[in-house]
């Protein structure tokens, strides 16, 4: 009966979605875009293109800004034949490509440029989308001869365009990285000794936690027969285990190149993780026990009693196994570290400094183990808090995993939910009962506070803001037109328009073309109008709108007599009150090339 | 902690999870599509606007749509490096013969250069007015409702002057053949 209901409703939601138009992605997710340096005269180039979407080979184009940055794209790699009744056989590209562009640098001090790729390509479902310029920030100072003496980061960002800004934790990992590039400045030994030093900066992050419960199920078992000699061979051995598979990741680093840090980069393999946070998170909210089937268990325990050796041999898997879980939560500085460890080349060099980082995190286990237990956490109400809060650290590890491959919207709901759910397991709602302890009201204050933050995430992302650190500056910017005069002077028809003209008295005038369909318009309205520097020219001028939505028949006579087909349109006057012909803005324009227009239009 | 989700708790649990999921996937999914983003304009101001353009023709001079105001009026975003669109211009060039005389003007708008275009269109033996555009027309066209600006792009307008349909991608000559019967 329930399940026939559950079929019914998917039946439903699959209709709902075949509904409508066929469903094309936005040309920047059909034709996903990155860039990386992987050497001085290296670029990789990388379009992950969506399925049912192709790319045509000859139509790629390469540059670089600033322009003593040559590329070479002489080599693509071969694409497969498609048959075209006009051009004859093209090459095309599917699936996920990566190819590289070799470069040539005629100055040395090119820090950092921006590659430009324009590109072309198609969908199965019949349809073609035009060129498609992307853009990404390549940094190069890591590379250079010279010192470095900033931002040291090999990797890049995409820059998505108008896009939603990058989310806050890709600047962490960029500072991460920044950090272990500084580590391998220095010698053999000083670079194994930071990286037990970072090893053990690690153990501090929420990284080690889902580690905590493994090892009491492996210590516990012993009970009151636990030494502190025992207890801390056990851990070392789990710690040993974690670290030789960091260390095998190493030395694979270091003789296979850039491969195993992309390969943890690799959507699917942080989404897979991501998973296994959320379920290790779920079991510390206690929808169920994490536990090995019990028939296995006996099993085990009977060898273990049987041999001795195997109990140890058991719990070395458990810690290759736990480096296996943890090991994209330290993915980030992971990566960073394998990829400096993969220019090396040295694979000796990258297992040791992996080795160590994995022993520095192991040390609060190898604490954990020597009190032989003590200073495992004690049964009793009080561990269910603790485990929930290790619960919402670890959604929160899951989020911060994907965060790089969601967008925006997603990424402030799920933190939004996150913060209020951790408020509620804070008692951030509850009445505080009368003579409460201290710390219960520290709890309850912190409660509050993260209930806050989540309902301003929330009610930032519903009202547009895709900004996770000003979540209500889009309220803010509705609020304070209704505060200030609006920026627009309304003018609805040609003598309206002339008399305008008439009063400007000497000032450039922006004649701006508006509709509430009209998507440039917002954008300009919201990107562009908006910037302090386009504010400060503005105020300068006398600004007109024409609001020619309902598309009147005084509006009509405004576009022709402007010779437009609709907005966008802004057309410029000089302080006389002629148009300037060569000035008309149609179309989008970033803040800081409408602004050199509007410097255009003053010294007109 | 692990007594207190009973059976069928937990089973209504399950059932309530999944519904959650395949909810917030529905609505993700469509918020990729676009159905929050951008919204069509209405059939009157999108006609309006398609009229209102003027274009470059083939020989440079400007040309306005409003001349073929009255007319059943099929508008076709095209471009030669897309092949889609090139697979549907024989059949256009077909029904401007056939339905020419009863009425229905073809343009095509093409979004590529005019070396190419002009060239192509000689090749094939377009007979139907053909204009050139920038990538700026794709602007125009997204605003009159390619809401994910790709080509072919197909608008037909009664002669009101009304958008009738909007078709993205290959336009199947029986559904157009459909779509023009009744607007003759």
């Amino acid at each position: 009966m329930l399940m026939r209901w559950i079929l019914a409703m998917l039946l439903l939601l699959s209709c709902a979605a075949r509904a409508g138009e066929p469903e094309l992605l936005e040309p920047e997710k059909a034709f996903r875009f990155s860039a990386r340096l992987l050497d001085a005269n290296q670029i990789e180039v990388r379009y992950e293109i969506a399925p049912g979407y192709y790319m045509y080979r000859n139509k790629f184009r390469f540059s670089a800004e600033p322009a003593d940055i040559a590329l070479d794209a002489s080599n693509l790699p071969p694409g497969k034949i498609k048959k075209d009744e006009f051009f004859g056989e093209v090459q095309i590209y599917r699936g996920d490509m990566r190819f590289v562009l070799p470069l040539t640098i005629a100055g040395e001090s090119v820090p950092r440029f921006t590659l430009k790729a324009v590109s072309q390509g198609c969908a199965d479902l019949g349809v073609c989308y035009p060129p498609l310029e992307q853009k990404a920030e390549i940094t190069r100072v890591a590379f250079s001869s010279a010192p470095a003496d900033t931002g040291i980061s090999p990797f890049l960002r995409p820059a998505p365009g108008a896009q939603a800004p990058a989310a806050a934790p890709r600047g962490k990992l960029q500072s991460e990285d920044t950090l272990i590039a500084e580590l391998f400045k220095g010698g053999f030994g000083a670079l194994v000794l930071s990286f037990f030093g970072f090893g053990l900066l690690l153990a501090l992050t929420p990284c080690v936690f889902p580690m905590i419960p493994i090892l009491s199920s492996i210590l516990v078992p012993h009970g009151e027969h636990l030494t502190h000699t025992r207890g801390f061979a056990l851990s070392l051995i789990y710690v040993l285990g974690m670290a030789i598979t960091y260390a095998l990741a190493g030395v694979a680093a270091g003789l296979l190149g850039t491969l195993l840090s992309s390969a943890l980069q690799n959507p699917w393999v942080l989404s897979g993780f991501a998973m296994v946070f959320v379920l290790l998170a779920l079991s510390m909210f206690g929808f169920y026990e994490l536990q090995l089937p019990s028939a296995l268990q006996s099993r085990l325990a009977v060898t273990t009693n049987k041999l001795h050796g195997g109990h140890f041999a058991s719990v070395f898997v458990m810690g290759v196994l736990s480096a296996l879980i943890v090991g994209p939560c330290v993915a980030a500085p992971l990566a960073g570290a394998l990829l400096y460890i993969s220019q090396s080349g040295n694979g000796v060099l990258g297992g040791s400094a992996l080795f160590a980082m994995a022993l520095g995190m192991g040390v609060p286990l190898l604490v954990v183990g020597a009190s032989a237990g003590a200073l495992l956490p004690k049964a009793g109400p009080w561990m269910e808090t603790v485990k929930r809060f290790f619960g919402v650290v670890l959604l929160g590890v899951a989020i911060y995993l994907v965060s790089p491959l969601l967008p925006a919207v997603v990424y402030m709901l799920a933190l939004a939910a996150l913060l209020i759910i951790f408020a509620i397991y804070l008692h951030a709602l509850d009445p505080l009962p009368h003579g409460a302890p201290g710390y219960r009201k520290l709890f309850k204050a912190v409660g509050v506070i993260s209930l806050l933050a989540g309902v301003a995430l929330l009610i930032g992302v519903f009202s547009g803001s895709r900004d996770v650190l000003q979540p209500l500056a889009g309220l803010r910017g509705a609020a304070a037109p209704a505060a200030q005069p609006p920026l627009f002077q309304r003018v609805s028809n040609l003598s309206q328009l002339e008399a305008a003209i008439r009063t400007a008295a000497g000032k450039p005038v922006l004649l701006d073309f508006y509709a509430d369909w009209c998507v440039t318009c917002k954008e300009m309205e919201a990107f562009t109008f908006t910037d302090a520097g386009v504010r400060k020219r503005l105020d300068e001028m006398l600004k007109l709108q024409v609001d020619v939505t309902e598309n009147l028949d005084e509006h009509k006579a405004l576009l022709k007599r402007f010779g437009l087909f609709g907005p966008p349109g802004i057309v410029f006057f000089d302080r006389p009150g002629n148009e300037i012909k060569g000035l008309r803005v149609i179309g989008f324009q970033p803040a800081d090339q409408f602004a050199a227009t509007l410097d255009l239009v003053m010294s007109h | 902690m692990k007594h207190v989700l009973t059976r069928p708790l937990r089973a209504l649990l399950i059932c309530a999870l999944a519904v959650l999921f395949a909810g917030t996937g529905l609505l993700f999914y469509q918020w990729r599509a676009g159905a929050f983003g951008d919204r069509l304009p209405d059939p009157e101001a999108a006609g309006q606007m398609v009229l209102a353009a003027k274009l470059l023709g083939l020989d440079d001079k400007p040309q306005a749509l409003e001349q073929w105001r009255g007319k059943v009026l099929v508008v076709n975003f095209w471009a030669t490096w897309c092949a889609p669109c090139r697979e549907e211009i024989p059949g256009f060039i077909k029904f401007q013969d056939q339905y020419g005389p009863r009425g229905v003007q073809f343009v095509g708008i093409a979004i590529d250069q005019k070396e190419r275009v002009g060239p192509y269109a000689r090749d094939i033996g377009i007979n139907y007015p053909v204009l050139v555009g920038g990538l700026e027309s794709m602007d125009f066209a997204r605003q009159v409702g390619n809401l994910r600006s790709v080509l072919p792009f197909t608008l037909v307008l009664d002669r009101n002057g009304k958008v009738v349909t909007t078709e993205i991608g290959v336009l199947k000559l029986g559904k157009l053949e459909s779509l023009l019967k009744p607007l003759l």
